[in-house]
């Protein structure tokens, strides 16, 4: 048989590279319920669409050629919901995946290939860091940083990572510069392990604290998901990915509405109560006003008093910032500015219209929010909505007052703004202002005070705000999905077929 | 077993308590009802758990970052 030899020699190299680190390392893995490199590819890719680039680099000293199959990452291409993506799939089974010169070119190869051929590049990271020796000493440490492009985030495509083991170094590093995030309860993310934390500090360290999934989702606000499995990580990233456009010159694809997607709004006012001293869950709101089931929570356990998702509307998918009244009485905060900020980012990089839903008694003011640069992450979060160049559309539900009024959307910082009936917009809450403007208070003088709050309400309502043409309509709040959903229709950006100008692509990656 | 503490997230008055103590809690139900900004604000358990402690009575002022109640998760 010709070329009987390189068919053979071609086997053994093909078989090596797929067993990886060894049948007792792959064993230790699935006893403890983890997949493997190849099977989370396997998992995420479309049946047999997986092309494999890399498959016989190997690590850079001699000795270690036959010990690093794929180098400990394995990379390519495939198809999800039969559209392309790269892949980083980090080898745990080989030297830890440690990040080394051989692997770190790969992934910069399918990262250029991703960008520059408009498809999202997904990370399942795992990794002890940078491979230690060899990048000990000038020779090693200078060996790094060849690729002078590595860490510019201009959001071309997106980025989405799934942590699911230990996750330090390189791995830390591309998982802050994703879009979206899903973490495994039992997964570590930081920039060094606790270990060399400990030993840097002298201090002993919970692991938990340093880089568990609820530090990462709730106090950072990195990750957007906590998860049992590796399975329903990756399902998490496909169903994002279900969102989004393959890259910024296209639009989020466009699916069927389902039957009944105009009853829940119908029931709105049922959502809402009227009276201002009780709350309510956005949450609901959105889910009332977009298709059934189709409501992607974004960043859900962080800063919780803003509400961000993906959703759809009539098939066409939306971003949803909502204040909500059920945390802090819906008053932002700086963490929920820089979610705010996060969220219109990907938006704007994405072509997402924002829809915008207020009910805020303003942002907290105090000392503490000061020595956290409250005002900074105010007006950050302003200047991003103003840079947005998608379609913009707010609906004041019920109270919008201040700055905040603003941030939310307020007059011309969105497209279209709507009121509600129930909208009540000022300066700040009535009865603070009686405090403010007349110096009287409640408790010494409730008549008097009462009269006052009354007086300052006056000429604060949804048809006052409709009254100068800041509002440009008034509607009953069962309405506000069709006038969504027309608005949709109405503000398609035509001249630039949709696209967006994207001044946000390159703003910082985290916050 | 792990505990948590559940803290104010915003200071104001302990308007009403829902919930007892060694009630099998789900994540987002409701422990009690703050009074804060002329709203009724929920304090919700942050995770599955028992509660195992409440550290505030009704009618009680409390500030931002203040423990509320502990949880066994």
């Amino acid at each position: 048989m010709p070329f009987e030899e390189h068919i053979a020699e071609h086997e053994r190299r093909t078989a090596r590279a797929l067993a990886m680190g060894g049948q007792a390392r792959l064993d230790k893995l699935a006893a403890a319920g983890r997949l493997n490199a190849r099977q989370r590819i396997d998992y995420l890719f479309d049946p047999g669409s997986f092309l494999e680039v890399g498959m016989f680099a190997r690590g850079e000293p001699r000795e270690d050629w036959d010990k690093t199959p794929a180098d400990g990452k394995v990379t390519g291409y495939g198809k999800i919901d039969g559209r392309e993506a790269a892949v980083v799939s980090h080898d745990i089974t080989v030297k830890s995946a440690s990040s080394s010169p051989i692997n770190v070119r790969k992934m910069g190869h399918v990262r250029r290939a991703a960008i520059s051929n408009g498809m999202p590049l997904v990370l399942l990271n795992e990794s002890s860091g940078a491979r230690i020796p060899d990048t000990m000493g000038a020779i090693g440490t200078g060996t790094l940083g060849q690729d002078p492009t590595q860490f510019i985030r201009m959001r071309e495509v997106p980025y989405v990572s799934a942590v699911l083991g230990p996750a330090f170094g390189t791995a830390c590093w591309f998982t802050q510069l994703s879009d979206f995030v899903v973490m495994r309860k039992d997964a570590q993310l930081a920039i060094s392990s606790p270990r060399v934390t400990e030993i840097a500090i002298r201090q002993k360290i919970d692991p938990m604290e340093l880089s568990g999934w609820r530090m990462q989702a709730e106090v950072t606000g990195k990750v957007d998901y906590g998860v049992d499995s590796d399975e329903e990580a990756l399902d998490l990233v496909k169903k994002f990915l279900s969102y989004l456009p393959s890259h910024h010159n296209e639009l989020p694809p466009r699916t069927a509405v389902p039957t009944g997607a105009d009853e829940p709004a119908n029931r709105m006012l049922e959502l809402v109560p009227e009276d201002r001293a009780k709350v309510y869950d956005m949450r609901k709101v959105a889910a009332a006003l977009c298709d059934p089931g189709s409501v992607f929570p974004l960043k859900e356990r962080f800063a919780k008093t803003a509400f961000t998702a993906l959703g759809r509307i009539d098939g066409r998918v939306v971003g949803i910032l909502g204040s909500n009244p059920m945390f802090k009485a819906g008053a932002l905060d700086p963490d929920s500015c820089d979610k705010a900020c996060t969220f219109f980012v990907l938006c704007d990089s994405f072509n997402i219209p924002i829809i915008i839903l207020v009910d805020t008694p303003g942002f907290l003011i105090g000392v503490e929010g000061e020595r956290r640069k409250a005002p900074g992450k105010v007006i950050n979060m302003m200047s991003a909505l103003q840079m947005c160049s998608v379609p913009k559309f707010s609906i004041v539900m019920r109270k919008s007052y201040g700055q905040a009024y603003l941030n939310m959307g307020g007059t011309r910082n969105t497209d279209e703004m709507l009121a509600w009936y129930s909208a009540d917009v000022g300066f700040m809450d009535p009865n603070v202002g009686v405090n403010v403007v007349y110096g009287v208070k409640r408790e010494e003088d409730p008549e008097r005070f009462e009269q006052l709050v009354q007086e300052i309400k006056r000429d604060s309502s949804a048809y006052d705000l409709a009254g100068i043409f800041s509002a440009v309509a008034v509607i009953d709040p069962r309405e506000s999905r069709r006038w969504l959903a027309r608005l949709l229709e109405v503000h398609q950006k035509r001249p630039t077929k949709g696209i967006g100008r994207h001044l946000l692509g390159g703003w910082p990656t985290t916050f | 077993m792990a505990t948590e503490r559940v803290k104010a997230e915003i200071t104001g008055n302990v308007w009403k308590i829902v919930a007892q103590v060694g009630d099998a809690l789900e994540e987002e139900q409701t422990i009690l009802i703050m009074e804060s900004m002329k709203m009724e604000i929920p304090v919700m358990a942050p995770m599955k758990g028992k509660l195992r402690e409440l550290l505030v009575k009704e009618g009680q002022e409390v500030s931002e970052g203040q423990d509320l109640a502990v949880i066994e998760t």
